[in-house]
């Protein structure tokens, strides 16, 4: 007998039964932030991309795994991740607050973007494969942010 | 002497304390939905049944913080769940109420995007409760 393959409209779904609290909320955080922006809905419609979350002061991660136009969300760290991002929970808030300015760029010269770059440069914010993967990191950045 | 936990004096004191915030202000400016708090009831705490705290928040300030029933709590636009313990162990500043969600021991209810941004004025909300000296009922 044939396959059927199941097809869901679902843009954000889980990979673990009961998913974390951590990843629910990440997880409705984007499925909102693609709902209510058509240029969220375009950069996550485009990005292919793992991305893993860690919470440092709280030890729980997720790992994002983003099929261009479909994300699923896994508890913890999963391996073969492009980018890492390792911080406290008042930063990882923070990145969700960063604006995005011209051409579609995080804009750190503000009050909450001078603190996610001093951040990283004391090494509180750590992301981990930035280097060769910067336009993947603005492009996560701008489906996080809810400006 | 402090006032007892989630009473209506508690509740008048700490929606005073809202209001002299000077961060609170600032940064919950634009706010304009109401915030429910659902303290769940842990009768071998001495809190025997569930409490609603109704908090109508407007544009940086507190227009009116009431203690009623969970239900009252739970026709907010934002709800916020967790157990007595839980909300003393915010209160006494044991808990971060950030982590607290992200741990889910803090359960939340309602628009993520708009709670996320003002993640700075539910912050100082949360350090005005510290501030409110509270007689707790299990150390009666």
């Amino acid at each position: 007998m044939a396959r059927r393959k199941i097809e869901t409209d679902k843009a954000v779904d889980y990979a673990d039964p009961e998913p974390s609290a951590f990843a629910s909320m990440l997880g409705g955080l984007i499925d909102a932030n693609i709902a209510n922006s058509p240029a969220k809905r375009k950069d996550f419609d485009e990005l292919g991309a793992r991305v893993g979350i860690w919470v440092t002061d709280i030890d729980e991660g997720v790992t994002l795994e983003f099929h261009r136009g479909s994300l699923i969300v896994h508890n913890g760290l999963k391996p073969k991740r492009d980018i890492t991002i390792r911080a406290e929970a008042e930063t990882v808030m923070n990145l969700s607050n960063l604006r995005i300015g011209l051409f579609g760029m995080p804009v750190y010269y503000d009050e909450v973007g001078r603190g996610v770059a001093a951040k990283l440069v004391q090494r509180k914010l750590r992301i981990d494969g930035m280097l060769g993967n910067i336009a993947t990191v603005n492009t996560v950045t701008r489906i996080f942010s809810v400006r | 002497m402090g006032v007892s936990a989630f009473s209506d004096e508690w509740a008048r004191q700490f929606k005073d304390e809202v209001n002299r915030s000077s961060t609170y202000k600032s940064a919950a400016k634009g706010w304009k939905w109401s915030v429910g708090l659902v303290v769940e009831a842990e009768p071998d705490k001495n809190f025997p049944e569930s409490k609603g705290v109704v908090m109508d928040l407007f544009d940086g300030s507190a227009r009116d913080i009431t203690v009623g029933t969970a239900a009252d709590a739970q026709k907010c636009d934002f709800v916020i769940t967790a157990p007595y313990t839980r909300w003393k162990q915010v209160a006494t500043k044991e808990l971060d109420a950030t982590k607290g969600i992200l741990q889910g021991k803090l359960k939340l209810k309602g628009d993520l995007p708009t709670i996320v941004r003002y993640t700075k004025a539910s912050q100082e909300m949360t350090e005005c409760t510290t501030r409110v000296p509270v007689e707790w009922p299990d150390e009666k």
